[in-house]
């Protein structure tokens, strides 16, 4: 089934760590979000192919945003 | 009319329903209560305190590690573990004996609500169990198990216990899925609507996930023996660990706080509300020897952010651990409150309140480590010197400021860095945000006027949080506990 990746909170889109077509494994970071003037790494939760990326760097993402689907 | 309305459990299919050729005696039936008491207590440790008969609950007493315990679980080989008039007596019987005995008392639940055979008996029944399990709340620690369906009034009954721990066949919900559709129109399965995820992810009504029943006793045990044996603080016994490395080398980068939390215990503790607002963490766990609870921000989620639901959580739990006399260490890297109209409507400032509320009333030993940075009112709220924080240690390079110290510039020099053209003006900032820590932020300042106690290495915390709580009032455990006086309010 494929895994939904969204944002959980409001962020830009600071670097894009994974491809589309990628394989990653559950903990692998897909992109890094800047938000809270941190840099917070957005993690696969299962392991699978990148099979979308729904963000590019300098996007800002809103809380629930797709970010990226896995499977 | 919840309570009588799933009384049949209806669409929920029954796990491993035996057919009716092979319908297997009550003594083989897995969902037989005394078998399960069994499977709770040590082996050979579990006496009954109640007779076994058709009144739906079975009660017994036994040890847990050693530990006097006490354990209640309903009989869904009867009408699928309703709860009657008599079903109900045997948990209150099972109450005054934990009460009187001072032991963790612990619930294996699988029923489908109130006997609707015996009409509004059976609620008054329900609702005087649900009365002794609030007047129980706070001075003996409970634990639910949920081991099949707990609807309408079964579920109450969880939900009103310190820790609830979710077997994978456990649903929880106040009505099924039947009901749910003839009255809403809305399709939905009891999986959707009372399984691991909602429940794990989206309500917080379940602490512990179990993907086996197995796992969901061997979890209950871990928790009564946290709870019902605290043991004692040896506080030289604490090793001092390099817990430096567990973070990343830039403070800018986010990280997962698990490894510091499971570094700081002895060994790895028993998280709670893993799934649920996960950027705090809350864990039980033993630190030279004595049960403790951890609270910390994880940047990780949120950035580490506290948020309505964060707050809410790690109030409950500050709560529970203040009622049982468990000391707290306060982990804190936190950036502040998370902005946003979804907070504000969400009640985070009703929910954030219940966390400096739980704090401040708090007397148990509780130590606060700041590692990286605490920012603004989530800086209050993250057990400062001002709640009454026993000690407050920081890490050398900590922050402890109203904001980050370039944000702070920014809003305090407004004008004058609006004036300067945008190649120079990163620079200056650097240089203002410079001035404004020794003057505002910084750890020296924190010490200065108090609210920080001490600069520890991270390579001496460890020893320095153990002499904090082996000094403090109730710290080393044993029968000197100092617990708050207080019930534990779901929150």
């Amino acid at each position: 089934m494929a895994e939904e990746v969204r944002a959980e909170m409001v962020a830009n889109v600071w670097k894009i760590v994974a491809a589309e077509g990628d394989e990653v494994e559950d903990g692998d970071t897909l992109v890094i979000l800047e938000s809270m003037k941190m840099e917070i790494p957005v993690l696969a939760e299962v392991s699978g192919k990148v099979s979308r990326l729904a963000v590019a760097e300098g996007d800002v993402v809103q809380e629930g945003d797709l970010i990226a689907v896995i499977g | 009319m919840p309570l009588t309305e799933t009384v049949a459990a209806p669409g929920i299919p029954a796990p491993a329903a035996p057919t009716p050729a092979a319908k297997p005696s009550r003594e083989d039936d897995p969902r037989n209560p005394a078998k399960r008491l069994e499977r709770l207590f040590d082996a050979g440790s579990c006496a009954l305190l109640t007779p076994a008969d058709d009144s739906g609950f079975l009660a017994a007493t036994g040890l847990i590690d050693g530990t006097p315990a006490v354990a209640y679980a309903s009989d869904a080989t009867i009408q699928a573990g309703a709860m009657g008039a008599t079903g109900c007596q045997v948990i209150l019987t099972a109450y005054e004996r934990a009460l009187a005995d001072g032991s963790p008392i612990i619930a294996l639940f699988h029923s489908s609500g109130a006997r609707l055979q015996e009409g509004v008996a059976s609620l008054h029944a329900v609702g005087q169990v649900f009365a002794a399990m609030t007047r129980a709340s706070g001075k003996i620690p409970q634990i639910s198990v949920v081991l099949g369906p707990a609807a309408g009034g079964a579920a109450y009954g969880p939900a009103l216990t310190d820790i609830v721990i979710l077997g994978p066949a456990g649903r929880i919900f106040v009505t099924g899925p039947d009901v749910v559709r003839s009255v809403t129109g809305e399709d939905v399965d009891a999986l959707r609507l009372g399984g691991p995820e909602p429940h794990g992810r989206r309500s917080g009504v379940v602490h512990v996930v179990a993907d086996t029943d197995e796992a969901a006793y061997s979890s209950a045990r871990k928790l009564a023996a946290l709870l019902g044996n605290q043991g004692t603080l040896d506080a030289a016994a604490v090793q001092d660990r390099d817990l430096a490395h567990l973070l990343p080398a830039s403070p800018k980068r986010a990280y997962d706080v698990h490894p510091l939390v499971n570094a700081v215990f002895d060994k790895s503790g028993v998280e709670l509300h893993p799934k649920w607002a996960p950027n705090v963490v809350t864990a039980l766990g033993r630190f030279g020897g004595r049960t403790v609870g951890v609270i910390a921000n994880n940047p990780l989620r949120l950035g580490g952010c506290l948020d309505s639901a964060s707050a809410e959580k790690a109030a409950r739990f500050v709560r529970m651990c203040d009622a049982f006399g468990v000391p707290l260490i306060v982990l804190v890297d936190v950036p502040g409150y998370l902005p946003g109209v979804g907070q504000e409507w969400d009640g985070v400032v009703r929910r954030g309140a219940k966390l400096l509320h739980a704090f401040a009333e708090c007397v148990v030993p509780r130590v606060t480590l700041v590692t990286r940075k605490t920012y603004g009112g989530a800086y209050i709220a993250m057990n400062s010197r001002a709640l009454g924080a026993t000690k407050v240690f920081a890490w050398p390079s900590a922050e402890v400021a109203v904001m980050g110290a370039v944000a702070a510039v920014r809003i305090i020099h407004r004008r004058k860095l609006a004036e300067v053209s945008d190649d120079i003006r990163p620079q200056m900032e650097q240089e203002l945000a410079a001035e404004h820590e020794k003057v505002s932020g910084g750890v020296q300042r924190a010490i200065e006027i108090g609210v920080v106690d001490a600069v520890v290495e991270p390579g001496a915390s460890r020893s320095a949080i153990a002499a904090a709580i082996a000094a403090a009032p109730g710290g080393l455990g044993g029968d000197a506990l100092v617990r708050g006086q207080h019930g534990n309010i779901p929150l």
